[in-house]
């Protein structure tokens, strides 16, 4: 299988790379995938490696890779909203994104707001430098993003949505990747990293999927 | 080019001189950099002047702006450079279609423009494009 280019290295200590094949739930997957690597704060002055980790983990060799649209992964995120019980016992998202190349980032951002705090403004800028990237150039994106379960569940679907949004807004203005290569999700705490542990900080996290070719666009 | 130069001056003050120049580098920082920067020079002033805002839509930088009384004076001195080394690696990436058209007709032929086939393509001819579309390439940082 040539579908997964997963590294498991840490860049700056922010973002992480989910190595292990995740089974048909990808996004509520186990509790044994990232959490050593992801919430780990960086040193204080280190040398950063741009971004050929991120182009690593987001390159995909395939053509025929599921079909995804930010559409339908909303709408699944929205049904599972039907399931009442606590996090821990609702079933997982089913969506097959597992075999899509990806990466799972750790962005701050402020308490309770669509806010991304300074901090991660570098970490922003590396996906950006990624998404120009030659070998990535040519690919779209579904930046996805994640709240724990703290709070209602209306409002974070609302918040991780907004968040999405900011991210997708700063990569496609500032940083001018073609907004017609990104798409945004917020599934709020309906896709939890770590379910048995629902307000753990592993949950907090953006996911960026390589969804596949962009095709010609018009110079703009 | 003035723009570039100022740019690399900029954060050749800011990096203190620790990028190394040379005919093969690019005139222009990565986003990542020149994203770094901002944090490290106006975060402090971002948290407690532009508390909510965001970097998309030049927010930040018009608070900042805005703010400039207030502002750190390190925040204050820097951060419209900063912003323009973001501009300029943008232009430098926009740039490469106009200096390397003629380049991707001829070594990349059927490939559409708007592919991003189209810079990989250019990289791989890098021996046979065009010193200005090869100059482009490196100055967008497509290059090395």
């Amino acid at each position: 299988m040539t579908l997964f280019r997963f590294a498991n290295v840490r860049l700056g200590a922010v973002v992480s790379f989910a190595r292990t094949r995740l089974g048909a739930a990808l996004l509520l997957a186990g509790t044994a995938v990232v959490p050593a690597l992801v919430g780990v704060q960086p040193a204080a002055a280190q040398v950063f490696t741009p971004n050929a980790e991120i182009v690593q983990g987001l390159q995909t060799s395939v053509d025929d890779v599921p079909q995804v649209s930010a559409e339908a992964l909303r709408g699944l995120a929205q049904a599972h909203m039907k399931y009442t019980g606590p996090p821990e016992s609702r079933p997982p998202l089913a969506v097959q994104l597992d075999q899509l190349a990806q990466i799972n980032v750790e962005i701050v951002f402020d308490l309770n707001s669509a806010m991304i705090k300074p901090e991660s403004y570098r970490t922003l800028g590396s996906i950006a430098d990624a998404m120009h990237n030659p070998v990535l150039l040519g690919y779209k994106f579904l930046v996805v993003g994640n709240t724990d379960a703290t709070g209602t569940r209306e409002l974070n679907m609302k918040l991780s949505q907004e968040r999405s949004d900011a991210v997708v807004e700063a990569l496609s203005t500032t940083f001018r990747v073609d907004p017609r290569r990104l798409q945004s999700v917020g599934l709020g705490e309906e896709a939890l990293q770590d379910p048995k542990h629902p307000d753990a900080a592993i949950n907090r996290r953006v996911q960026i999927y390589n969804v596949g070719r962009a095709g010609a666009l018009a110079q703009q | 080019m003035r723009f570039a130069g100022l740019a690399l001056a900029a954060v050749l003050a800011l990096a203190g001189g620790q990028l190394a120049v040379g005919p093969a580098k690019a005139q222009t920082v990565s986003y990542a950099q020149a994203a770094g920067l901002l944090a490290q020079h106006c975060g402090g002033d971002i948290m407690k002047h532009c508390r909510g805002l965001n970097l998309g839509n030049n927010a930040v930088g018009n608070c900042l702006a805005q703010n400039a009384a207030q502002l750190t004076s390190t925040c204050a001195a820097n951060h419209a450079s900063i912003r323009e080394m973001t501009e300029a690696r943008a232009a430098a990436q926009k740039q490469v279609y106009k200096a390397c058209d003629r380049d991707a007709a001829q070594f990349c032929p059927g490939l559409v423009p708007g592919d991003g086939n189209i810079v990989s393509c250019l990289l791989e001819a890098s021996k046979v494009v065009s010193a200005t579309c090869t100059a482009s390439l490196v100055n967008a940082g497509y290059g090395q």
